[in-house]
């Protein structure tokens, strides 16, 4: 039943965009007679309650993270539910009428209201102490868009909800601590396991989240500001969420948990002080605003405190008059509210400062504002007055400790009596004195509402005894104990009327005196909130962004830096742990490695110290040759040869690059210099003794040994590494040629095809097949040259092949081969220079690359075709009898990928510098970038690319 | 299976490959690249249902001898990695088509090359296998990243290259010193070897190391947000999608085969990540711009992704994939909403932009509630996530860790609503002005000023998103549905498993069973 | 022993060329450092055996698997490190040059693709 009626107030809201769309604003006064007729509902089947008996109902929800859909209504829970309903539906009577009918804003107000009330509803029906959480950050939720609109309260909203989201965040908290140690998320079953908490070490934080949770939401000090801050959105708003309900979630809170802490210090002292101390502070306050909803605002956090004050007290009588006086102030505070709205709507201001003398125009404005007023106020015979006599009652009743029900009897006279002043103030200032303005008269639909809720007030007022059985049964579900309490407008004369008595009479000459109160008012400055979350907004934005500055360098080594530093400390760090003594013997050495290390030196040395490009490719081209120098010496022929080949290639890239390029370096500064080479030092010592003590101290690895036993029976390849990489990890090869495919298309892809043409095809020579062949002089302008291409090309060509055949039982494969192919193209380009290769229909980058990677995968498809398995090494039977691996075509495949590179590399970051007029700094630039070309490899006149260019 | 299991490496490359040659008709690519995402979805979808109840499935490439053979596995982690990813990566790219980034002639096989390699590091279970695809998805990333060519690219590109290829290295050092301590890269010989051969270690944490860069854990984090804004929205939506999850999943699979029950550095690696989430979301807040403040975020939820390797518990591992699945597709609507805006108006820097969400109501939506998910508020996924990783904190009493988790999500809050509040409020600027149809309709009451004078509101200017290719005010319906679409899509799914997402909860259990007791894993490795 | 100090050396000095500036001068630096990952690689298999992994060769067989690690890791660094020789070409037609900490200020001033309006805003960061 409680599960129908939340969905039928969700399904309300869901509707209601199309009954706007339908019956336009009237549309509110649907939904005020769903509310209605839900509340009233409840309150029938809300019988039993009373009696002590809860209506539940539940439905599993997602149940691994502990939520289920469990709905319980005691009569805590009925007394909010018709608060929430029956105000929601007056205030939608009221936005039916507020909104004006060509109001765009009608829908969207409508709905979001109404799904705040199906909110609300659940927060107080729920037995669930996540889905309570649900609901609460739901709240938060649609009145954030409640209060922003859509942008006019920008800066209200914005502080509303992440204030009130630290409070469901630290609800969350809460909620998942109190179910982590009750091991249930039932709040029923939670509520009853107090001893468990009593010796639980995290109940103290548990309270402290609780109080912070409702604190934020209930706007009690230091939380308060961001109550007035959401006046900025329309009336109807402010009267649902700011005076009747959403603020009232944090007293609903307190009031649910109050079974778990009542007794407990560190619960009642900050709830009775704090919750008073806010009385206070709002009321003070108050006496000072000018602006009436602003006014209504402190006058809010000033009541809520009290409530709060009454429930840290937490005596059956104290929650009982909480109770009563949650009830009196949704009706008076609401009513004053609407009112407000109207007078607004009416005169078009609610500066107190501008008002005065309505009664005249706004009669039943002002009758329905008077009522409440007087009920706020706390006097007979309105609901406030016994509500505020109770609480009194409650307080002074207080036996145990005595000096704080005393403190609190007193904070809460003082509250009351800035209350009764500015209670007089609103009435007076806008409906009693001269007129200062002229009024449009209000149409009773706009009133009628205000004057329900006023009337409601006056009427519980007389009939009061009516509520025993309610808030007895409240204080009984609370405490346990009911506080079997006889409410009456006249008790006898006792302290609690006494202190009315004090309160009428100050309050009376503060309201004689209210000029000079406001003037002194000006000298007291309360604390402001808004200043404060202000300032820790900007902190946390300051600090974000000094953070994300951080991250915002240029300079590679600011990203560099950090991966060196930890992979230092997580090597000696784990190596630090270790039993270096459990190591088995280093590998031996043998004097011809002593060559390799000194000739090694050398070459890093003047990689390292070199100045000019040319000298650093040229070290660097050594360092490779000796490198692979050293793998011959390992035994890695295959290895050596394909660096031998690839640093090859590097240093023909690295020319090309460099012909576009200044000569020297760019000078880092001298600190940098030293500072690199510390790290460098530190990290070539680690890596040296990584090296030496983790290496070589194992026999051969089990895996390595089986493929020298068994490579051969399975591949029929003698070369076991080529098997290795053709057949029993071809999946890496095929890995490696796609990066080397994929490399060869970036260079495509930057050169070629980026957004902005960094380098337009050679002039005259667009990039399209079918125009004639052109042979021009190469970079390197010799005849013999070229002619010696006519016979070396082909022949190159065959030993490619050659060595791409016999791979997979001698020195050699697909990768080889293909560089080798790769030097016939290297050749023709400096033979006959760039454009022969531009305009070459067949040497195309992507084509080879795409094609070879297309054979690459067939062979890997066929196989899983004809077996199933990718990549699977199936032998060909040729005619003649010779048996070929099925491999060969995967070899193939990356001889052609490896071709594609070396062609994209010359193709495309082979054209030099294009021809550009001649500068100072250009002439600089052209000797370093020629001075580059006078290499072995590439010798020409300093004119050279720009000559061949311009032809 | 073997076709299931080798299917959403070798689809991709395929397509790569026809997409190289067939580069001058964009038809052919698009449509190629549509089966692909149908093999893979499928292949997932095939994988998924293979290993519920946690189960694994494995084969040999090549069907050489076990031991000799590179073998491809997948337990439920693998399976769901791909399925997730695969469905965002559609998404993206259905966003790529709508926004036009895929006219590159060579964006389709790219981003194949990419798909290739996310996935074979999904699915391998040999360690050096991992490092080649793991090249062959930053090789497809690297080219992505500076595909717009521009001098902001360059710079970009450079520190993304160079680190990752720092990573790259210290990724071959760590597998040489395995290797030359274990004699093995077989991840089932090599589950549990620390104990056998301590010295191994050394190796693996070099590993973890380079994969953490990968995967972008503080204090490794900083080329992350300062390269992903760069290039396309597109391709920061793929990104997001795609690479820092491998990283998080190599993570998740090196701790169960390395550390697996060993608790001596599961107290470290919860400070890391936690850390990375509180610092990744400062970030996020100090910054300007919508894209900038996304990707920063991803550094936060990478650390929220990785808390499972300190909360070594089922519960916690089945809280970090949930909550890393729908995260996957939030943080990917999050960035498409980025890029049309970005495309609407010419600029994504909030304060040049506002009072977007009345031209633009779908768009505000679309944004909303994937916003509001990151934030964990409910009844989202996120929510679910958040809860389920706050319970399994506090049950293995990781206190600190739970005030994290609480805290970092009240900052991802604010940084939601500074983008909120700086985009769709507030009132139409020059750049928002014209965009869209509908504007123009002065706010009801006057404006409140922004609060909190936008400190880090300011954007340094290389930070801007990578070049926004000009605004294009009203772009065709079709192209608004194919970019605002996929965000609606997401948002509507987020809120569906936030309401019911028992069953993909009970799917994901296993999953996180078999990475604590991987002996399902070893069992279909060995016996492939 | 010598595998030991030619890792350090090569991973010294490659660390000492990718902390400088301009891309050229930190890809030799990537060159020198995978040189060093394709040694650790070869040592991890034992530099104690030497003989050429060959069927039927004699000696001390070398353990093959290693080899191939690194014939993969050679190709695929060579790949990388062509991309990265591109970026610095690249960068010359759309920064100037190919230092991506200077600004276009200290780069020699080019007539061509001059560098795009975002790029002149880093200066004024």
């Amino acid at each position: 039943m409680l599960t129908v009626a939340v969905a039928v107030v969700f399904g309300l809201a869901s509707m209601t965009p199309l009954l706007v769309r339908a019956f336009g604003r009237d549309a509110g006064y649907l939904g005020a007679a769903v509310l209605a007729g839900t509340a009233g509902w409840l309150a029938v089947a809300g019988g039993p309650v009373l009696a002590g008996e809860a209506v539940v109902s539940r439905v599993d929800w997602v149940s691994a993270a502990g939520l289920s859909l469990a709905l319980r209504m005691d009569a805590l829970g009925l007394l909010f539910a018709l608060i929430v309903l029956g105000i929601g539906a007056i205030v939608l009577a009221y936005a039916a009428r507020y909104f004006a009918p060509d109001d765009v804003g009608t829908g969207r107000y409508l709905t979001l209201l109404t799904a705040f009330a199906g909110a609300m509803l659940g927060l107080v029906l729920a037995d669930d102490v996540l889905l309570l959480f649900v609901f609460w950050e739901l709240t938060s939720v649609t009145s954030f868009f409640l209060i922003g609109g859509l942008g006019e309260g920008k800066q209200g909203a914005l502080r509303a909800f992440l204030t009130t989201a630290l409070g469901g965040l630290a609800l969350l908290g809460a909620a998942v601590l109190l179910s982590v140690v009750t091991g249930t998320s039932s709040l029923t079953e939670i509520l009853s396991s107090a001893p468990v908490l009593a010796d639980a070490g995290v109940t103290p934080v548990i309270i402290v989240l609780l109080l912070l949770a409702a604190g934020t939401k209930s706007a009690q000090l230091p939380f308060h500001f961001w109550l007035p801050g959401a006046m900025v959105a329309p009336t109807p708003v402010s009267t649902y969420l700011h005076a009747a309900t959403m603020v009232k979630a944090g007293i609903y809170l307190l009031l649910r948990f109050t079974p778990l802490f009542a007794g407990n210090a560190g619960w009642q002292l900050p709830l009775v002080l704090g919750g008073l101390a806010t009385a206070v502070f709002g009321a003070v306050v108050a006496l000072r605003r000018t602006d009436l909803k602003a006014l209504l605002a402190y006058s809010t956090v000033s009541q809520l405190g009290l409530l709060v004050g009454l429930i840290g007290i937490g005596t059956p009588l104290a929650i009982a008059a909480a109770a009563l006086h949650t009830l009196a102030h949704a009706l008076f505070k609401a009513t004053l509210f609407m009112t407000v709205g109207i007078v607004d709507h009416g005169t078009g201001t609610r500066d107190i400062r501008e008002l005065g003398g309505l009664r005249r125009a706004l009669p039943t404005t002002a009758l329905a504002a008077g009522l409440a007023a007087l009920s706020m106020s706390g006097l007979p015979p309105l609901l406030g007055f016994v509500s505020k006599e109770e609480a009194f009652a409650s307080f002074v009743a207080l036996g145990d400790p005595t000096w704080l029900g005393a403190t609190a009897g007193v904070l809460a006279v003082l509250a009351s009596i800035g209350t009764f002043a500015y209670s007089a103030r609103f009435y007076l200032r806008t409906f009693e004195g001269p007129e200062r303005t002229h009024p449009h008269a209000a149409p009773i639909g706009f009133v009628a509402p205000a004057l329900v809720t006023a009337i409601a007030g006056l009427g519980l007022g007389l009939v009061v005894p009516r509520l025993d059985a309610l808030v007895n049964a409240v204080s009984r579900d609370v405490t346990g104990t009911s506080a079997d309490l006889h409410l009456a407008l006249w008790h006898g004369l006792e302290l609690p009327l006494l202190l009315s008595f004090v309160v009428v009479g100050i309050g009376g000459t503060l309201v004689f005196l209210r000029d000079r109160v406001e003037a002194g008012q000006a000298l007291f400055r309360g604390p402001s909130g808004e200043r404060a979350f202000d300032r820790t907004y900007d902190a946390v934005l300051a600090l974000g962004s000094r953070l994300g500055r951080s991250g915002s360098s240029d300079a590679p080594p600011a990203y560099l830096l950090p991966v060196v530093a930890v992979v230092l400390v997580v090597g000696i760090g784990l190596t630090s742990r270790l039993d270096l003594g459990a190591l088995g013997d280093p590998a031996p050495w043998l004097a011809s490695d002593w060559a390799v290390v000194v000739l090694l030196a050398a070459c890093i040395a003047g990689v390292v110290q070199a100045r000019s490009r040319l000298a650093a490719v040229a070290t660097l081209g050594l360092t490779g040759f000796t490198v692979a120098g050293w793998f011959v010496l390992l035994g890695a022929p295959d290895l050596a040869l394909t660096q031998l080949l690839v640093e090859t290639l590097t240093m023909a890239l690295v020319v090309v690059v460099f012909r576009r390029l200044p000569a020297s370096f760019a000078r880092g500064g001298r600190p940098r210099k030293v500072m690199a080479a510390v790290i460098a030092v530190g990290v070539g010592t680690v890596a040296g003794l990584a090296t030496y003590a983790f290496t070589g101290r194992r026999g051969l690895s089990e895996v390595g040994q089986r493929f020298l036993d068994e490579g051969e029976g399975l591949t029929g390849g003698s070369n076991v590494v080529n098997t290795i990489l053709v057949d029993f990890r071809a999946l890496d090869t095929l890995g490696e040629i796609t990066v080397a495919a994929a490399a060869a298309t970036a260079i495509v892809a930057l050169v070629r095809f980026s957004e902005e043409e960094a380098v337009p095809p050679p002039d005259g020579a667009p990039d399209v097949d079918g125009i004639e062949r052109w042979d021009g002089i190469g970079m390197i302008d010799s005849p013999i040259l070229r002619t010696a291409n006519l016979f070396l090309a082909p022949l190159m060509i065959v030993v490619s092949l050659w060595l791409l055949v016999r791979g997979h039982d001698a020195v050699g494969g697909g990768f080889i081969g293909g560089l080798t192919a790769g030097a016939t193209v290297v050749l023709l380009y400096f033979s006959r220079g760039h454009q022969r290769i531009w305009q070459s229909r067949w040497l195309r980058a992507l084509l080879f690359t795409g094609v070879g990677l297309l054979i690459a995968l067939a062979y890997g498809l066929g196989g899983l075709i004809l077996t199933g398995t990718f990549l699977d090494g199936a032998k060909f039977v040729l005619p003649f009898g010779i048996e070929v691996a099925g491999s060969l075509m995967f070899d193939i495949g990356v001889y052609g990928v490896v071709i594609g590179m070396v062609v994209a590399i010359l193709r495309h970051l082979g054209q030099g510098i294009v021809e550009e007029p001649p500068t100072p700094e250009r002439t600089v630039l052209g000797a370093g970038a020629h001075g580059q070309l006078t290499t072995p490899d590439a010798v020409t006149t300093p004119s050279g690319p720009a000559t061949e260019v311009r032809r | 299976m073997s076709t299931l299991l080798v299917a959403p490496f070798v689809a991709p490359l395929l397509a790569a490959a026809i997409g190289l040659l067939a580069r001058s008709w964009r038809g052919v690519q698009r449509t190629v690249t549509g089966v692909l995402m149908l093999v893979v979805l499928g292949s997932g979808v095939g994988l998924v249902t293979a290993t519920r109840d946690g189960a694994a499935v494995a084969t040999r490439i090549g069907d050489w001898p076990s031991g000799l053979a590179i073998p491809f596995a997948a337990d439920g982690l693998s399976a769901i990695m791909v399925l997730t990813t695969g469905t965002m990566t559609l998404l993206a790219l259905v966003f790529a088509a709508a926004n036009g980034e895929d006219e590159h002639q060579l964006f389709h096989p790219l981003v194949a090359v990419l798909l290739a390699g996310v996935f074979g590091s999904f699915l391998t279970a040999d360690l050096f296998n991992l490092f080649v695809t793991f090249e062959v998805m930053l090789i497809g990333s690297y080219v992505l990243l500076t595909l717009r060519g521009g001098g902001t690219q360059v710079r970009a590109g450079t520190l993304y290259v160079t680190v990752n290829l720092l990573a790259s290295t210290l990724f071959v050092l760590g597998i040489a010193l395995v290797y030359g301590t274990a004699g093995t890269v077989n991840f089932a010989d090599l589950a549990g070897i620390t104990e056998q051969v301590p010295t191994s270690l050394v190796g693996f944490g070099v590993i973890f190391t380079a994969v953490s860069v990968k995967a972008g854990l503080v204090p490794l984090h900083g080329w992350l947000p300062r390269t992903y804004t760069t290039c396309g929205p597109a391709v920061t939506v793929l990104f997001s999608a795609l690479l820092t999850k491998a990283g998080v999943y190599v993570l998740l699979r090196l701790s169960s085969l390395v550390l697996g029950s060993d608790v001596t550095w599961r107290p470290l690696l919860l400070g890391v990540a936690v850390l990375t989430m509180v610092v990744g979301v400062l970030g996020a807040v100090g910054r300007g711009d919508m894209r900038g403040i996304l990707t920063f975020h991803m550094v936060s939820q990478v650390g929220y992704l990785v808390l499972p390797l300190g909360i070594w518990s089922v519960a916690g591992i089945t809280a970090g994939l949930f909550y890393l699945v729908q995260y996957v597709l939030v943080k990917g609507a999050l960035l498409i909403v980025a890029g049309t805006v970005e495309r609407l108006t010419g600029t994504g820097v909030l304060s040049e932009l506002g009072g977007l969400g009345r031209s633009r109501p779908w768009l505000m939506v679309a944004f909303v509630v994937p916003a509001l998910t990151l934030a964990g508020l409910p009844p989202s996924s996120g929510f679910l996530g958040k809860v389920l990783l706050l319970r399994a904190a506090f049950d293995d009493a990781h206190w600190l860790a739970g005030a994290a988790i609480v805290l970092v999500s009240l900052l991802t809050l604010l940084s939601m609503v500074k983008i909120f509040t700086g985009v769709f409020w507030g009132t139409p600027t020059a750049a928002t002005s014209t965009a869209g149809t509908s504007a123009a309709a002065p706010p009801r009451r006057t404006p409140v000023p922004v609060v909190a004078g936008g400190s880090g509101d300011t954007v340094p200017a290389h930070l801007e998103p990578g070049a926004p290719a000009g605004r294009d005010v009203d772009p065709p319906g079709w192209r608004m549905v194919g970019m605002v679409g996929p965000a609606l899509l997401v948002a509507a799914l987020t809120l569906v498993i936030g309401v019911a997402g028992q069953p993909l909860i009970e799917l994901i259990e296993p999953a996180a069973r078999t990475l604590i007791d991987p002996t399902p894993y070893l069992e279909a490795v060995r016996s492939a | 022993m010598t595998a030991a100090i030619i890792v350090g050396m090569l991973a010294a000095g490659g660390t000492y060329l990718i902390l400088q500036r301009g891309i050229v001068r930190m890809a030799l630096g990537f060159v020198l450092l995978g040189h060093a990952a394709t040694t650790l690689l070869i040592a991890s298999g034992g530099v104690a055996r030497r003989a050429v992994p060959f069927i039927g060769a004699e000696g001390d067989l070398a353990d093959p698997l290693p080899q191939a690690f690194a014939l993969t890791a050679i190709v695929i660094s060579f790949g990388i490190t062509a991309f990265l020789l591109t970026l610095a070409f690249h960068g010359r037609d759309v920064l100037g040059h190919d230092d991506v900490e200077a600004s276009v200020d200290q780069a020699p001033p080019i007539d061509r693709a001059p560098p795009i309006d975002r790029d002149a805003q880093d200066r004024n960061r």
